[in-house]
């Protein structure tokens, strides 16, 4: 036992579960519309674009592009006090236009970081009980991707 | 139903200040009691209430505003624009004569709080929460970050324009003895400045105080008897385009100002040239960017060369936040822009003065939700 803080706890919906589930596996799954197709992030119990109900967590490919980034330099909850700094991001998914995440770029240094680079998925234990998918530079993992 | 012509007759503020100990009721009775002060107005004139933060039925029942015919309290909206237009429209539909809209805003917990777990931000994991939480992201000053580094990536913008912009705001708090911050600021202080979530700087975000503003609407013709000049609403607009998750937007640069711009300017006759003076929410400055481009000010993703070439300066082409903006007055969440653009066109600000201002725009918000108001002086 330390008294490091403990991480955010996440408490999985029904709706979200599978998400979690995927990234304890290794996994990144995206809720996706059986009817039409469509992915959608954040989870949601409708299809915006159809209406279907019929939504389920699907696998997908793990890349994407970076969108946006900003360094952390202030914690705002004591778990990340001794993580700083580290990179917020926005990156878009390669299945879908406009399917965009909210992660965490690891492992490339803030000089690497551009607007457009490929990145890949990787995922963080932040403790026993919780797995973060996060992504680093698609390049850093060569050609067994 | 025909719809009335609206003004702003009364605008007021609490004791602004930094953990000033009052409450969300103190500062609003202040406000209140200020703004119908300023409009020459009593409690017994008011029949409508709208606030966000505290209770808006509660407020006029305390005041003595009753019995009310309209009252709403707003939930998470574009800052202060959201009540302001619910009273202004309540005006022109008959549901109100005179209508009061508050903001009433308490300091919030500092980063330090925050890091040592004394506080905590919103609950543990929601649907939504759970998504951002566990990778750190938690602060308003982080969508912000994400928003500023894609547009300096879309845009002419630089840092150095960001620093520019923050000095001449401070300029203009200096001409405004109701601003907390009135000490000049250098572009190079700026720059010297601790980033906060890189490329956002400390000194890009509003100055967290305790603040109470009031802004009382009533129609053009009751407005013609009452103490002070009348301001008119000539448009106003709300958009909304997404959901509250900003850090899932595509596109960052073009948000809801874009959409919120376009209705404003669809519902009258002025257009962007017109405009003598503009009072554009500064919650983080990269929100005053968009919106100078969002309403047609400066050219698409010129906002920052515009700013440096010293157009948005008093005695520059369009002075823009005037007061000093949020960074300098405080965090008033948005009431500080209808104020400041109401009081230009009475010809009330002094060395801050926009000499003959007749037309002026104030906006509130970015990302998901926008809100903004076209006002005249005659
Ligand atoms: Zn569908």
């Amino acid at each position: 036992m330390t008294d490091h803080p403990s991480p955010p706890a996440v408490v999985p919906s029904p709706l979200t579960a599978f998400f979690w589930e995927g990234a304890a596996a290794g996994e990144l799954r995206i809720q996706r519309c059986q009817a039409c197709g469509t992915f959608i992030h954040l989870p949601r119990p409708v299809c915006r674009r159809c209406h279907s109900f019929d939504l389920r967590g699907e696998v997908v490919s793990g890349r994407a592009t970076l969108y946006a980034h900003t360094v952390t330099m202030k914690a705002f909850h004591p778990f990340f006090v001794s993580r700083l700094p580290y990179v917020v991001a926005t990156v878009e998914l390669a299945e879908q236009a406009g399917l965009m995440l909210m992660t965490n770029v690891v492992d490339v240094a803030e000089a690497d970081l551009h607007t457009g680079m490929d990145l890949v998925v990787t995922f963080e234990a932040l403790s026993p009980e919780l797995t973060i998918p996060v992504f680093t530079a698609a390049s850093s993992i060569g050609a067994s991707r | 139903m025909k719809s009335r012509r609206v003004a702003i007759v009364g605008v007021g503020y609490s004791r602004v200040g930094r953990h000033t100990g009052l409450s969300e009721r103190h500062h609003a009775a202040q406000a209140a009691i200020a703004a119908l002060d300023d409009a020459g107005l009593t409690a017994a004139d008011i029949d409508g209430s709208t606030t966000w933060g505290g209770d808006a039925i509660d407020f006029a029942y305390m005041l003595g505003m009753n019995p009310l015919r309209w009252h709403l309290n707003v939930g998470v909206s574009p800052a202060f624009v959201t009540p302001a237009i619910h009273a202004a429209m309540a005006v022109a539909t008959g549901q109100s004569d005179t209508c009061i809209a508050f903001r009433i805003m308490m300091q919030q917990p500092s980063s330090a709080t925050l890091a040592s777990g004394e506080a905590m931000l919103g609950a543990t994991s929601s649907e939504d929460t759970q998504f951002l939480y566990p990778f750190g992201n938690f602060s308003p000053t982080q969508w912000a970050g994400l928003m500023m580094n894609r547009y300096l990536y879309d845009s002419d913008a630089t840092e150095e324009h960001f620093a520019e912009f923050a000095s001449i705001q401070r300029e203009h708090a200096t001409r405004n003895e109701n601003a907390l911050q009135r000490t000049p600021l250098s572009a190079a202080e700026y720059l010297a400045a601790p980033y906060i979530s890189k490329p956002l700087r400390l000194l890009d975000c509003d100055y967290p105080c305790d603040s109470g503003s009031a802004v009382i609407f009533t129609t053009e013709e009751r407005a013609r008897d009452l103490r002070q000049p009348a301001v008119l609403v000539d448009a106003m607009a709300l958009s909304a385009v997404h959901d509250m998750n900003f850090e899932v937007m595509a596109d960052m640069s073009h948000t809801a100002p874009v959409h919120c711009a376009e209705q404003l300017w669809s519902r009258t006759d002025l257009r962007p040239s017109d405009v003598d003076t503009a009072q554009l929410y500064d919650g983080f400055s990269v929100i005053t960017f968009q919106w100078l481009e969002a309403l047609g000010l400066c050219e698409p993703g010129a906002a920052g060369p515009f700013i440096a070439e010293g157009h948005t300066r008093l005695g520059g082409s369009l002075p823009v936040n005037t007061d000093g903006g949020a960074c300098n007055v405080g965090r008033r969440h948005g009431a500080n822009f209808c104020i400041e653009a109401t009081r230009q066109l009475r010809g009330q600000c002094g060395d801050r003065q926009v000499p003959g201002a007749e037309v002026a725009v104030w906006a509130n918000a970015v990302g998901p939700f926008a809100g903004a108001m076209l006002l005249t002086s005659t």
